[in-house]
């Protein structure tokens, strides 16, 4: 058996163990999410606009990972909802930021991985930059506005009545809580994965100067950075969803 | 949401983030004019024309544009600041190793003297001015929104920052030999100062680290074992990018730290969660607690193991289609590209998982029923 069918597996096994069903579709989802990505990526292979298959790709990943990932329909609703307008919102950040940016493709340090390749591609690496980026990011916003949404239907479950001003003091009070331990994750989730890169930095001695400025580390830098900002736009936009959606279910019960 | 208005100091206490906000605009404005605190020499590109621009294909048939320019432009700093430069620069459209400029970009020279004649290439872009407006408009977007508990979030992360760096320096100075036992040390200490500046130090602090060390340890153990039984099959280390020590230790330390952070928000949340059941209701049982912790955690791990997985996958996608466009199979690709993020992804889910009854067990020991566990208490 392969080492990457056994870790799978033993995930499976955990997973179940621990969550039941819910273990069960997480596990799935995240089974789902893998042949997303690799479609999405052989998509683009056959020259389809990388953006777009990511945008698609996307609210696809979105969708899987919110209604596998929560029990109550109401919230999970509001959350996919939100998180949609954060994926849009986000891609109207990333396209200019990575025109002006210009970090896709690969850098000096990628040299040895390149040998005996041919670069000649015909696709647009600035788009698969843009489509890198995106995808990135899919994880933290699903995860942020599952936090707030679940966390505000718990609210709404034990004080009905509460109005929606203090309702919306509720979602950013929810925000707070996660925004420390989420920045950790994604903090950690992107250098842990690139120490190799820091260790080569340190190594050969770059000054402040070149890592500012190199394409790799300025390209890295700014993955983080979108998520953070996903992850920060998704509380307002998780919340706002929320009170719409209870102000109109308010409004309904009193017709 | 909060009314600050009848307190002293209301103003500096309501408006600090925009002052932070505008200071950080005059920052971003000052890195756009930088130049002279560079030692390499910058070119300001002020005018381009295309020379040629002509059909490439390979031997998979892809096809592509070579595009032949030539740029005008004038140095911004050191000994050459003023004079004007021509520079030919040649790109392929699809942009993966060369890059094609534009009016109004700032680029970097390597200078040639020849006979007093002065020549140049084009070493790499300035990108400093997009980095730091990005951050800026991170960091401002924080603490408009989250305030206090935003400048917290940013604390944590400088700090954890700066932890890094000297981490990787360390590490250079020992030539890399100690490198899992440096950042396995590290990330214990990560941990704490994270959960410090989260948390506050108290009882709930400890439990949570506890579990956070805990859960990846026990992570780390499960990958051992696995990749002991199963000879490491289908885990190719020579497909790791940008190594400079022996892969194998590296790999295990990037997972350790990749996985760290989302253990410990996990274990952070269960724990929060079961404290504040505890205080609504004091006389609810060990067994109980055990129960509700195990809910909250099962909701939380799928989302949580999603995060890992798009931050460790996705960013394997412009190679993977290089390998792809070289008319490499599917799971030749997969191997030599994403193989190893996957293998990441699966052990920090197994730390994710094993973690939620590691935090119940121990929250649940700590302040459940038991009679002989108060005396622990403050």
């Amino acid at each position: 058996m392969g080492t990457i069918t056994a870790l799978g597996l033993i995930l499976l096994i955990c997973m179940v163990a621990v969550g039941g069903t819910q273990g069960l579709q997480a596990w799935i989802s995240l089974i789902f999410n893998f042949s997303a990505l690799f479609f999405a990526m052989v998509l683009m292979a056959f020259h389809l606009p990388p953006v777009l298959v990511t945008l698609v790709t996307g609210v696809i990943v979105l969708a899987m990972t919110i209604f596998l990932g929560g029990n109550d329909s109401s919230s999970t609703m509001v959350a996919f909802y939100a998180s949609v307008a954060v994926l849009i919102l986000l891609v109207i950040l990333i396209i200019p930021v990575e025109h002006w940016s210009q970090i896709q493709g690969f850098g000096q340090e990628d040299s040895e991985d390149l040998e005996g390749m041919s670069t000649i591609l015909g696709i647009s690496y600035l788009n698969v930059a843009i489509s890198t980026a995106i995808l990135s990011t899919l994880g933290a916003i699903a995860e942020a506005a599952i936090a707030i949404a679940a966390g505000l239907a718990e609210i709404l479950e034990q004080h009905p009545k509460i109005t929606l001003k203090n309702l919306q003091g509720a979602g950013f009070k929810v925000g707070s809580q996660i925004i420390g331990t989420t920045f950790n994750t994604l903090f950690f989730g992107f250098f842990g994965g690139f120490l190799a890169l820091f260790i080569w930095f340190a190594g050969v001695h770059y000054s402040p100067g070149e890592i500012l400025n190199d394409k790799i580390l300025v390209g890295e830098v700014l993955m983080v950075l979108f998520s953070m900002m996903a992850v920060i736009a998704t509380i307002p936009l998780t919340t706002w969803a929320m009170v719409a959606s209870e102000r109109q279910a308010r409004k309904r019960f009193l017709k | 949401m909060i009314n600050e208005a009848n307190k002293p100091h209301s103003f500096w206490q309501r408006w600090w983030p925009y002052v932070v906000v505008i200071l950080g605009a005059l920052l971003v404005l000052g890195v756009a004019h930088d130049d002279g605190l560079y030692q390499t020499p910058i070119l300001k590109i002020q005018s381009v024309k295309t020379i040629s621009s002509d059909k490439q294909t390979d031997q998979f048939n892809n096809e592509d544009r070579q595009v032949e320019q030539e740029l005008h432009g004038v140095i911004t700093n050191g000994p050459n600041k003023g004079k004007n430069l021509k520079i030919e620069n040649t790109y392929l459209k699809s942009g993966a190793t060369t890059l094609g400029y534009h009016t109004g970009q700032k680029v970097f020279l390597t200078v040639h003297h020849h006979q007093g004649h002065l020549s140049a290439t084009i070493s790499n872009l300035k990108r400093d001015t997009a980095l730091a407006f990005t951050v800026w408009l991170t960091i401002s977007l924080l603490l408009i929104l989250m305030r206090f508990s935003g400048l917290m979030a940013l604390c944590s992360v400088v700090v954890n920052g700066v932890l890094f760096w000297l981490a990787v320096s360390w590490n250079t100075h020992t030539q890399g030999g100690i490198v899992l036992l440096i950042f396995g040390g590290l990330a214990i200490v990560f941990a704490a100062l994270t959960l410090l500046i989260v948390i506050g130090f108290n009882r709930q602090m400890l439990m949570t680290l506890l579990a956070t060390i805990g859960g990846t340890a026990l992570s780390i153990i499960v990958a051992l074992i696995v990749f002991a039984l199963t000879h490491e099959r289908g885990v190719y280390y020579e497909s790791m990018q940008y190594v400079t020590q022996l892969p194998r230790p590296l790999f295990l330390a990037e997972t350790i730290l990749g996985s760290l952070g989302a253990v410990m928000d996990e274990s952070t949340d269960i724990i929060a969660s079961l404290m504040a059941l505890k205080t609504e209701k004091p006389d609810i049982s060990a067994k109980q607690i055990f129960k509700s912790g195990r809910q909250i955690g099962g909701e939380i791990m799928g989302p949580l193991v999603n995060v890992l997985f798009f931050i460790f996958v996705a960013e394997t996608l412009p190679l993977a289609l290089l390998f792809l466009k070289n008319a490499n199979s599917w799971g030749y690709t997969f191997n030599m590209t994403m193989s190893l993020g996957v293998v990441q992804s699966l052990i920090s889910g197994i730390g994710i998982v094993l973690t939620i009854p590691l935090a119940c067990g121990i929250t649940s020991l700590m302040i459940g029923g038991h009679k002989s566990w108060g005396r622990l208490r403050h």
